[in-house]
């Protein structure tokens, strides 16, 4: 197992330390930003009426007449750019095996060695875990740091954040667990990423026209962004116990399929 | 003292710490086998010394052992009814032309494929669902070696080494040296060739009991073929086995004591390469005293003419020479020329290479090969 580890962070730590730094000089400008551009959103809504709906479903909340202060650093959590820069990531990570590895013949390498693919496939999921933890924290620190320079009232308390943070890497743990199993279904790279691209597209989808669409929000159930909610967090200031745990079961289910998949299937790199 | 039916590591355990305080003379016969099995004296010798003599199930035991091994791509198939029997010390040659099975074949005893139906083994061990116990003592060579751009052989010691849980440091670094290998290069700077001599020095760095081959030899220069041939020697020697895939019939005939021929996913031959050499046809020249005498010779059976060059007879002999000999001391010759067997000519004959296409024919004629460098599923 340390040999797979040694590998893995040989092969990941540049890809790691480019996207944690990335997310949090962009958590850092949001945190600064947002409370300016965001101040004269009301006259926004006025201009632009489809501009509520967007943000409506970026935050899983209607967020009302007005925003509150602690409720626009909420939408720093849901910004497109803090998203895609994780969901980057966890897509590129996680179809490294097998799909790429059988994608560029490498996984002949591992297979030679004494090592059980579960193992290996454990082993891979260490370095998932452990990278999500560091962009994640990454990014984290870059909002403290900015949020230094604002008002004591404007930033949300410690444990909002922490709520927030713990619902952020259980979304993380879903897309990541779905990851695994496609990429453990496929022998192709490409198409690994682009059936998980296509995932998460749909799923931000479902949850925008679930804002004022009926039908779709008989189905919203079905969008990973339903159950992730930051700005709920910070108007209820209670732990989201049931989202998480449903976006963990998510992850862990998909993430044990495909390793069962993985473990049973025949490797075939030509 | 009965047949001890030991599996490998536990022949092995004992013969490291024994049971008893028996005197065992273990026997060596040849590095085909290695150790066969003991003698154990009786405690009181009567007058005539009873001597039981049991031979260790390892001894007899196939490294590799495939038994109607099948497999299928939906309606292609892979591998059909493949039965192979592997004993330790031997190197093994496995040809074979384009899509044959030999990969598919090696794929299945590695348990990188799930086989459709049969059985494979490895010291006695299922390849499927033993796999990567199996592994602690195989060194594999992929046909189409792909590495990490970023690995240099240093990294791939210190990594391969703690997965194997061995200190591989400095043998890896001899065989470097010996393959004249830059430790510290990175793979995307090597050549192809580079590439090939790092996948052989992962595979042999950890002195592995059995070593897996496909196509090892493919982007090596021929000192470097050479210097792989005296290490696959020298692994037999000390009772080690490969299994050694090729399309170049000169190296299997260099290197192995015996060879299976494969074809269409099935096994066409499967023979000591010495008892293949008897069968193979040999060229042969009759010198006649006489263009007459040449005409009018009467040619037996295991010989057939093929021209007649003034008082010289140019014929092809199959079987033993020792016929011949015979006949030909009845002959008024002035000269006879036997030449050494043709083992290509028998080769092409266990396969139609009007099937092969013309590029693969081409390929190999170039290099004397009798199967293809291509890649099957």
């Amino acid at each position: 197992m340390k040999g797979i580890l040694r590998k893995i962070y040989l092969e990941v730590r540049w890809p790691v330390f480019f996207f944690s730094i990335g997310l949090a000089i962009i958590m850092a400008l949001l945190t600064t930003l947002l409370p300016k551009v965001l101040g004269d959103i009301d006259k926004v809504f006025e201009k632009l009426p489809f501009v509520k709906p967007i943000i409506t479903a970026l935050l899983g909340m209607d967020p009302g007449d007005g925003f509150t202060a602690q409720m626009m650093q909420a939408f720093l959590w849901v910004h497109p750019t803090v998203l895609s820069i994780l969901w980057a990531h966890e897509l590129m990570y996680c179809s490294r095996m097998p799909a790429a590895e059988i994608d560029r013949g490498t996984i002949d390498f591992l297979l030679g060695l004494p090592i059980s693919r579960w193992k290996l496939y454990v082993g891979e999921s260490i370095g998932w875990i452990a990278s999500g933890t560091i962009i994640i924290g990454t990014g984290v620190c870059g909002h403290l740091l900015a949020s230094l320079k604002l008002q004591p009232q404007m930033r949300p308390g410690a444990f909002a954040i922490f709520c927030i943070v713990a619902n952020l890497f259980a979304v993380y743990l879903a897309v990541g667990g779905l990851s695994w199993l496609v990429s453990a279904n496929s022998d192709r790279r490409g198409r690994a990423i682009g059936i998980m691209f296509a995932i998460l597209l749909m799923s931000f989808l479902l949850n925008f026209l679930a804002q004022f669409w009926e039908p779709a929000k008989s189905v919203s159930f079905l969008s990973v962004m339903e159950y992730y909610r930051p700005a709920f967090i910070i108007q209820s200031g209670s732990f989201p116990w049931s989202d998480v745990s449903t976006l963990t079961l998510i992850g862990s289910v998909s993430w044990i399929l495909g390793g069962l998949i993985f473990r049973q299937r025949s490797v075939c790199t030509v | 003292m009965g047949l001890q039916r030991n599996g490998w590591e536990e022949y092995a355990e004992n013969l490291a710490s024994p049971a008893s305080d028996e005197p065992r003379f273990f026997l060596k016969t040849s590095r085909q086998l290695g150790i066969i099995g003991r003698v154990s004296l009786p405690s009181k010798p009567k007058s005539v010394l009873t001597v039981d003599i049991s031979f260790s199930e390892s001894a007899f035991m196939s490294v590799i052992l495939t038994e109607n091994l099948c497999k299928s791509y939906g309606d292609r198939r892979g591998v059909d009814d493949v039965c192979l029997s592997i004993q330790g010390g031997e190197i093994f040659g496995f040809l074979g032309p384009n899509g044959a099975g030999k990969s598919t074949t090696i794929r299945l005893l590695l348990g990188f494929l799930k086989a459709s139906s049969g059985v494979a083994s490895i010291f006695g061990k299922d390849c499927w669902k033993q796999s990567d116990s199996i592994k602690q003592d195989v060194g594999y060579v992929a046909g189409d070696v792909r590495l990490y751009s970023w690995l240099t052989a240093r990294k791939a010691f210190q990594i391969v080494g703690e997965i194997r849980q061995m200190d591989l440091m400095p043998h890896g670094l001899e065989l470097s040296e010996r393959f004249r290998l830059e430790p510290d290069l990175p793979v995307r700077k090597m050549s192809r060739g580079n590439r090939q001599k790092v996948a052989l020095v992962l595979a042999l760095v950890h002195r592995p009991k059995l070593l897996i081959l496909d196509e090892p030899t493919s982007g090596l220069d021929p000192l470097m073929q050479d210097t792989l041939g005296d290490c696959l020697r020298e692994l037999s020697n000390a009772g080690h086995t490969v299994f050694f895939s090729s399309h170049t019939l000169n190296e299997v005939e260099t290197l192995c004591d015996r060879v299976a021929v494969v074809r269409d996913g099935r096994i066409v031959a499967n023979e000591r390469i010495s008892e293949m050499k008897l069968k193979a046809p040999r060229s042969v020249s009759l010198r006649f005293e006489t263009e007459q005498a040449a005409r009018a010779a009467i040619i037996p059976g295991f010989l057939k003419v093929e021209r007649q060059q003034l008082a010289t007879l140019h014929l092809r002999l199959n079987g033993p020479a020792t016929e011949l000999t015979k006949w030909a001391a009845s002959q008024a010759l002035a000269d006879i020329t036997i030449g050494s067997p043709n083992l290509e000519s028998l080769f092409r004959g266990f396969y139609d290479l009007s099937s092969l296409d013309n590029s693969s024919e081409q390929s190999e004629s170039d290099s004397q090969a009798v199967g293809s460098t291509g890649k099957q599923p």
